[in-house]
């Protein structure tokens, strides 16, 4: 089955070209050019992966991107004009899980897409402890005890790479490749605000972190298990 | 010696003190236009009240003799006439006698001149009498005022009246002005005596202290009054001038909404209408320039937003055709290769013109972390390699310093290493390029140098300006944006660092930057030198380059 992509962009000419560029990969897309019926047209579509551009009529992105992730981890990809610190922040903070910068070459899109509706695969036992959590790898589920923990992929993806090595001081740039897949250096950003966004759900105080812990000046490990 | 020691420092303390006050009063001297004012005034009429009391305590004191001795000589003619009589109607004829008569006559002049000193000395140069009374005087210690001037002329006139003032010795032994009065008087048998009265003049004299006190107070409390009148008259003019000075010392500097106080329809309020008037212009223009200013930015930050839309749509079509390229027939083949590469051309010069945009609107923020400059360095050289080898460049890197990190934006530092590396490629005309790094205790460089064609001195002081091109006629290869430097120099800007470039027409050119190793530090000297140390001819240095834009706060 093709993987179905919501393409939620106002510029017709761009959402057109955008839906060649996925037909030729053999995606499904979909599309929605307002920002006030994103919604739902992602209920109807019921996409694997959204496709949103930051600057909407009727509702801006950032508002469209938070509607989605209350409801669900579908990966989510922003689309922005504006490479300012503050919007790709935002951006991030609101739930999406990467962000690329118009203009940007099909390859690249693909490639994202790719990763993340198949997430680099961990080779690491069926179970892992991290901290007081356990992380089921098979069926994507964290416990704490006997409560579940929602996550969504990314977020599960960044956790499994943590307590699949938990000796290893993961940098920035190692998460990037490992989870994001990117294999250059990219904004470094992604993983300081999906970081915090995975601490507000698994840790018991955010502010004082005992599961994914910093490194200062290196990156990141996991917390002991116990 | 310990006591002397102590003495030295107090006198030095004490002319420290002193140095103090005086330098403190210059200071408001020159400071203080309300204190010179004053001081000038306080002066000015304290000389001139000086010089009128002065005048009048004089004239006072005069007048106060004159009438005193005209009195004295009235009273001391009376009494001598009174005595001249008593003698004259006297029969006296032995010793006993005349001495009686003598006593009386001079009881009389006593009582009538109201004087207690008198004093009668025979004439000397008379036949010596038995009969004739002895010398005698009242002075007491005081006899000796009697002048041998006055005695010589009292001696040779019989009938004249002589005066002299004097100083007498009153009875608590402080002295005390007097007149001596001298006259002859006849003494029947006994003969010719000069006869001296002397009159105190405390009475005057108190009288004169008393006026010279008043005087003196009045001008006092006269020098006061003016002084505070001048300090209040002063104070009214200028306390608005001070206004107008503070206020327009706060328009240079850069407030803009401040006026002054309008009040009345003196000078002083036309100047604040003035003022303030010249002030809302100003005001209302700059605001003009900035607002226009502020506009045009925002249109080129819009018109790159706006552009990246269609161009992602360009983009993606014609990666789309290029991939395909290989079907199409040779000529359409050609379109889609050149379509690929002329719109990464233009994203990268939309790139670079948002990036200067940015810096234009001046809304860059650096991300300074601890950096490696070595190992950024390396990372650069690595990532050009390929294209250095193309153009038959060798890359190679000398880093004696820099291995310990510096606070900077690695972003920004890695573009600007990337660009002179490119730049020495492009111009090196295939020659080794070298890469130094060094560093001292606050500043690391990193110098970039190639042995290429060089720079005249002209082009030296364009290298940096938007879209110059050194040789129209020169054919790119890596092609650049023509931003490059430009954005460079603002990174460097933005860090507070410095990029330099000294270069040599056919001896080729030597790029330096020069970052603090922390933020905030200034740098004073750059631990790489500029000319290189290779240089062999003196070539040209770029001044000390700052972004040219159009500044606004």
């Amino acid at each position: 089955m093709n993987s179905r992509i919501l393409v939620v962009d106002d510029d017709p000419a761009l959402a057109e070209m955008i839906g060649i560029v996925l037909q030729g990969e053999g995606f499904e897309p979909h599309f929605c050019a307002d920002g006030s019926q994103a919604l739902d047209a992602f209920h109807s579509v019921v996409p694997d992966l959204v496709l949103l551009d930051l600057m909407l009529p009727g509702m801006d992105g950032i508002e469209v991107c938070s509607l989605i992730r209350a409801e669900s981890g579908t990966p989510i990809i922003m689309l922005t004009a504006k490479s300012d610190t503050t919007d790709v922040v935002k951006g991030l903070e609101s739930g999406a899980d990467d962000y690329m910068v118009k203009p940007f070459n099909p390859k690249e899109l693909v490639a994202r897409i790719r990763t993340r509706l198949r997430p680099v695969p961990v080779e690491s036992p069926a179970s892992l402890q991290i901290g007081d959590l356990v992380v089921d790898a098979a069926g994507h589920e964290v416990k704490r005890g006997d409560q579940s923990i929602n996550l969504t992929p990314l977020e599960f993806d960044l956790l499994l790479a943590l307590a699949s090595k938990p000796s290893q001081v993961f940098t920035r740039e190692m998460l990037l490749e490992q989870v994001w897949g990117y294999h250059y250096k990219a904004d470094t950003r992604l993983v300081n605000v999906h970081v915090q966004r995975l601490r507000a759900k698994v840790e018991d105080d955010p502010d004082n972190p005992r599961i994914v812990m910093t490194v200062r000046g290196v990156g990141y490990r996991a917390g002991a298990a116990g | 010696m310990a006591a002397r020691f102590e003495m030295n420092e107090v006198g030095w303390r004490s002319w420290g003190s002193w140095r103090r006050l005086t330098r403190q009063l210059r200071r408001s001297w020159r400071s203080s236009l309300q204190f010179r004012t004053v001081a000038i005034t306080v002066v000015a009429s304290g000389a001139a009240i000086g010089l009128v009391g002065v005048y009048m305590s004089v004239s006072v004191g005069n007048d106060l003799f004159q009438s005193r001795l005209t009195q004295v000589q009235v009273d001391s003619n009376r009494a001598t006439t009174a005595a001249q009589a008593i003698l004259d109607s006297s029969d006296a004829a032995d010793r006993v006698q005349v001495q009686t008569l003598l006593e009386s006559a001079r009881t009389s002049i006593s009582a009538a001149s109201s004087s207690r000193l008198v004093a009668v000395f025979r004439v000397p140069g008379q036949e010596s009498s038995t009969v004739a009374p002895q010398d005698s005087s009242t002075f007491g210690t005081s006899t000796e005022v009697i002048s041998p001037e006055l005695r010589n002329a009292v001696q040779d006139d019989a009938d004249g009246q002589y005066w002299q003032s004097v100083t007498l010795a009153s009875d608590d032994g402080s002295t005390i002005p007097g007149i001596v009065v001298g006259s002859q008087i006849a003494v029947p048998v006994a003969g010719k005596y000069e006869l001296y009265i002397g009159y105190s003049l405390a009475d005057a004299e108190s009288t004169l202290l008393f006026v010279q006190r008043t005087l003196g107070g009045a001008g006092l409390a006269l020098i006061v009054l003016i002084g505070a009148v001048t300090w209040i008259v002063v104070r009214f003019v200028v306390s608005p001038i001070q206004v107008a000075a503070e206020t327009s010392q706060k328009l240079a500097s850069g407030d803009l909404g401040v006026r002054i106080p309008e009040k009345g329809e003196d000078v002083i309020a036309t100047l604040a209408r003035s003022f303030n008037g010249m002030a809302d212009s100003l005001q209302s223009q700059i605001k003009e320039l900035a607002d226009l200013s502020e506009v045009q930015q925002r249109f080129v930050s819009d018109v790159s937003h706006e552009l990246r839309t269609p161009l992602t749509t360009i983009r993606l079509a014609g990666d789309l055709l290029y991939d395909q390229r290989a079907t199409f027939p040779p000529a359409t083949e050609r379109t889609a290769e050149l379509l690929h590469t002329q719109v990464e051309r233009f994203e990268l010069l939309l790139a670079d013109l948002l990036e200067i945009s940015r810096y234009d609107a001046g809304s860059v923020e650096l991300e300074s972390e601890p950096t490696n400059l070595v190992h950024l360095a390396e990372d650069v050289i690595d990532g050009m390699r390929s294209l250095g080898d193309s153009k038959g460049s060798d890359i190679r890197m000398v880093a004696p310093g820099g291995h310990l990190a510096a606070e900077v934006d690695p972003r920004r530092v890695r573009r600007i290493v990337n660009n002179l590396i490119g730049n020495a490629i492009e111009h090196g005309e295939g020659k080794p390029i070298v890469v130094s790094v060094d560093s001292n205790e606050s500043a690391v460089a990193l110098s970039v140098r190639d042995y290429g064609m060089g720079m005249t001195q002209a082009e030296i002081t364009h290298v940096f300006d938007r879209f110059w091109r050194a040789d129209p006629s020169r054919k790119r290869t890596i092609g650049g944006t023509g931003l490059g430097l430009a954005i460079s120099l603002e990174d460097a800007a933005a860090h507070r660092g410095w990029l330099q470039v000294w270069s040599s027409p056919g001896a080729g050119s030597c790029f330096r930057l020069t970052l603090p190793r922390a933020t905030g530090v200034t740098l004073t000297v750059s631990p790489n030198p500029l000319p290189p140390a290779d240089a062999e001819s003196p070539g040209y240095v770029s001044p000390h380059a700052e972004p040219r834009r159009d500044h606004h706060a």
